[in-house]
């Protein structure tokens, strides 16, 4: 119960705070998408319900402190965690290559999705101006992801024990 | 029951994921949704954004203060000297603007209307990276509405598209969204600026034979009543005649340094003429 009623704050928390680091670190030409990462992460070890709750809410708050389209990102944000959560039977989620390619993947399909929705919807071409934007925060992601793996494999350790 | 209690987990997503796509639909039928759950968001958003970056921009501020000191007494030099150029330049401005207001009594023109400007700190930036908005500190307590043109010195920078209580966010220029008319400076060419994200502005619909320049400074035409006339947008950086078109290709670099702006005016009319 916990979990799922300290989930909008902590989201709240993630998004202000990926929103800051991608302001100071990156001067926002960049967006560091942290959110896409824990979505990832939740795909790999969380159970389903858990996890798609999450990956809702996320979506749901991101939506409202950014999106121009409410709903695109929570409908985004899930699809990347189903896509996450059925493909961990496959991958060995351990691995460090695998977790950066998936997540690299995982962004790109995300803003691939975004500009073919920008399209589809209003007719702009968003490919034109962005693919070289795209394609780097697509990379930082995949570096960063293995990172952040590691550093919640560490923090299951120190708060549980053991890996959960 | 039976089924509904074996495939509960599949309805249950399946049923967020209709939601969501819902809402994406409702949306773009009619317009942003400004519902009640997306304000509590905004509003529980704001306090930990400016607590964050009120901590960033202390550190931010220290860290110039003290490490980027080297080479201060170079630029001071060059600074008061380029002072004392432009206040001969501001000296000549003056004596044209007053000439101008007597020429304007002359002719009985006057503004449109009466503009109050309405100051509000950058708490925040968005997070999509194909849109350009950015988050302030007023609301519609502070007598913020939807559509008010935002501005920060030396020219405009946006509108607002979302007001809260106490937050608002504003689409900037350079969103892909945005479209303004515009007229050039110079020669009164009339054109819409759109937004290019991070390649700046575009102005649209310049016939081949009108006279734009590198250098030309764009202001906006005021038509719509939502923009003031005559205020800044920016300075065409690239005129391209390309052949098979029929207008011309301009690029302009937009006065305002997007990523550094911190305090921002918003233009409240009160709809009365002068």
């Amino acid at each position: 119960m916990l979990y799922y009623l300290s989930l909008p704050f902590l989201s709240i928390l993630l998004i202000a705070l990926q929103s800051t680091i991608a302001d100071v670190i990156f001067s926002d030409r960049l967006v560091f998408e942290l959110s896409l990462i824990v979505i990832i992460y939740a795909g790999f070890h969380l159970d389903l319900i858990k996890g798609v709750i999450l990956a809702s809410v996320l979506g749901f708050v991101l939506d409202c402190f950014g999106g121009s389209v409410p709903g695109l990102f929570t409908f985004i944000y899930i699809v990347i965690f189903l896509c996450s959560f059925f493909i961990s039977d496959w991958l060995d989620t351990e691995k460090i290559y695998v977790i950066a390619f998936f997540s690299f993947l995982c962004a790109f399909l995300k803003e691939i999705i975004l500009i073919l929705f920008y399209y589809l919807a209003f007719k702009i071409d968003l490919l034109m101006n962005t693919y070289f934007i795209i394609f780097v925060q697509a990379l930082i992601i995949g570096l960063f992801a293995p990172l952040f793996f590691y550093m919640m494999s560490r923090a299951e350790v120190f708060f549980y024990g053991k890996k959960v | 029951m039976f089924f509904l209690r074996k495939y509960k987990t599949i309805i249950f997503i399946a049923a967020l994921l209709v939601v969501a796509l819902s809402m994406i639909f409702y949306n773009l039928k009619y317009g942003t949704d400004k519902s009640f759950l997306r304000k509590i968001v905004l509003e529980t958003i704001a306090p930990v954004q400016k607590a964050l970056s009120f901590s960033i921009a202390s550190v931010k501020d220290d860290w110039s203060r003290y490490i980027f000191l080297v080479g201060i007494v170079d630029e001071n030099k060059n600074l008061k000297k380029e002072i004392e150029e432009l206040k001969a330049v501001l000296i000549s401005y003056q004596e044209s603007y007053q000439e101008a207001q007597r020429l304007r009594k002359l002719l009985s023109l006057s503004d449109d209307y009466k503009y109050q400007f309405i100051s509000a700190r950058v708490i925040g930036r968005e997070q999509a990276a194909l849109s350009r908005v950015i988050l302030i500190n007023k609301g519609s307590s502070d007598g913020l509405k939807t559509g008010m043109p935002v501005v920060a010195p030396p020219g405009l920078i946006g509108r607002l598209v979302d007001v809260s209580w106490h937050v608002s966010r504003v689409l900037l220029f350079i969103d892909e969204n945005s479209n303004i008319d515009a007229i050039v400076q110079r020669n009164r060419t009339q054109g819409i600026i759109s937004g290019a994200g991070s390649r700046g502005l575009i102005f649209k619909y310049i016939s081949k034979t009108q006279d734009v320049k590198e250098g030309d400074v764009i202001v906006s035409a005021g038509m719509g009543g939502v923009f003031p006339k005559g205020m800044l947008i920016g300075q065409v950086i690239h005129v391209d005649k390309q052949d098979a078109s029929l207008f011309l290709k301009i690029n302009v670099a937009p006065f305002a340094d997007f990523s550094k702006l911190e305090e921002i005016l918003i233009l409240s009319s009160d709809e009365t003429k002068i």
